[in-house]
C-alpha cells in the first residue's frame, strides 16, 4: 500500500469518526429537545391525580360533614323537644308570675 | 493479522464510537436528573393541593356543623318563642278576665289610682276610664278605696270622655296637662320587655 493509500484511508476514517459524533450530538440534542415536553406530561400526571385525590377528599368530607350535621340535629330534636315539654309544664307558673308583674303594673 | 494502518483506523472509529456514546449518555443522564428535580418539585406542588383540600375540607364540615347549628339555634328560638307568646297571650286573657270580676278588679284600679295620686303629687286629679268601666265601676267604693289607701279624702273628679282601651285607669291633673297612665293596653306595652324576660327566666330557666 503506497503511502498515498494510507492516508486516504486515514482521512476516511476520521470523516467516519467525525459523521458519527455529528449523529451522537444530534442524537443528543433530540434528546435534551424531548424534555419540556416530558416534563409537561409528567406535571400533567402528577398534578391531575393529585386534584383528583383532593376531589375525592372534598366528595368524602361533603359527605361526612352532611352526615355529622343530620346526627347532629336529630340529637337537637330531643333535646328541643325536651325543652318545650319542660317549658309546658311551667306554663302556669309563668302566666301567674306575668299575672303579678301585671297587677302591680311597674315596667 | 491486522495492518498498522488498519488498526489506526480501527482505533479512530472506536474512540468516535464510545465518544459518540458518551455524548448521548451524557444526554441521557441530564435528561433523567431535570426530570427528577422537576418530579421533586411537582410532589411539593401535590401536596400543597393535598393540604389545601384538607383544609377545604374541614371547612367544609365546619359549613355543615354550622348550618345545622344555626337550624336547630334557630328552631330552639321559634319553639321559645311560640311558648312565650302563649304565655303573654293567656296572661293578657286572665287580666282581662280579672275585669270582668269586680272583687278583683276594683282593687287593681284603686291601686292605680292611689299610685297615680302619690306619683302627681296634687290634691284634685282627673280620672279617666273606658266606656265600660265608666258605666260599670263603683266610682263612690273607688273613691273610698282610695281615700283610705291615702288616708285622705281623696278629691277625684270623673273625665266623662271614655278612654279608648281595654281598662285600667290613666290619672291626669285637672288641667290635664300631667297625666299617668295605667291603662292595661299600655301596661302591657311598657312591661313587655321585662315580661319576657321574666316569663324565659320561669320557662327556660334552670
Amino acid at each position: 500500500m503506497s503511502g498515498i493509500d494510507t492516508v486516504k484511508i486515514i482521512v476516511g476514517a476520521e470523516k467516519e469518526a467525525v459523521k458519527i459524533l455529528e449523529d451522537a450530538q444530534s442524537e443528543a440534542t433530540a434528546v435534551r429537545k424531548q424534555l419540556d415536553l416530558k416534563i409537561q406530561q409528567q406535571r400533567d400526571e402528577i398534578l391531575r391525580a393529585a386534584e383528583k385525590r383532593a376531589e375525592e377528599f372534598l366528595q368524602r368530607a361533603e359527605e361526612e360533614g352532611k352526615t355529622e350535621a343530620e346526627n347532629y340535629e336529630k340529637t337537637s330534636e330531643v333535646t328541643v323537644r325536651d325543652l318545650v315539654t319542660k317549658a309546658s309544664s311551667k306554663k302556669n307558673a309563668a302566666v301567674e308570675k306575668l299575672v303579678g308583674i301585671v297587677l302591680e303594673g311597674k315596667a | 493479522m491486522m495492518s498498522a494502518t488498519s488498526k489506526f483506523m480501527a482505533d479512530i472509529l472506536t474512540v468516535a464510537k464510545e465518544k459518540a456514546h458518551s455524548i448521548i449518555a451524557d444526554a441521557e443522564t441530564e435528561v433523567q436528573k431535570t426530570l427528577e428535580d422537576a418530579k421533586a418539585h411537582l410532589s411539593k406542588e401535590a401536596e400543597d393541593v393535598a393540604r389545601n383540600a384538607q383544609a377545604e375540607a374541614e371547612g367544609v364540615k365546619r359549613r355543615h356543623m354550622s348550618e345545622a347549628r344555626r337550624r336547630v339555634k334557630l328552631k330552639e328560638q321559634q319553639e321559645k318563642s311560640k311558648i312565650l307568646q302563649e304565655v303573654l297571650e293567656r296572661t293578657r286573657e286572665r287580666v282581662m278576665d280579672m275585669r270582668k270580676d269586680e272583687s278583683k278588679y276594683l282593687p287593681y284600679l284603686v291601686g292605680l289610682v292611689e299610685n297615680g295620686i302619690r306619683e302627681l303629687d296634687i290634691e284634685n286629679v282627673t280620672i279617666h276610664l273606658n266606656q265600660e268601666d265608666l258605666k260599670r265601676i263603683n266610682r263612690a267604693k273607688l273613691e273610698g278605696e282610695v281615700s283610705k289607701k291615702l288616708d285622705k279624702p281623696a278629691k277625684i273628679e270623673w273625665a266623662k270622655e271614655p278612654l279608648d282601651t281595654s281598662g285600667g285607669v290613666t290619672v291626669s291633673s285637672s288641667d290635664g296637662k300631667t297625666r299617668i297612665v295605667g291603662t292595661i293596653d299600655q301596661t302591657f306595652e311598657a312591661l313587655e320587655s321585662r315580661m319576657l324576660i321574666e316569663a324565659g327566666k320561669v320557662l327556660f330557666g334552670n
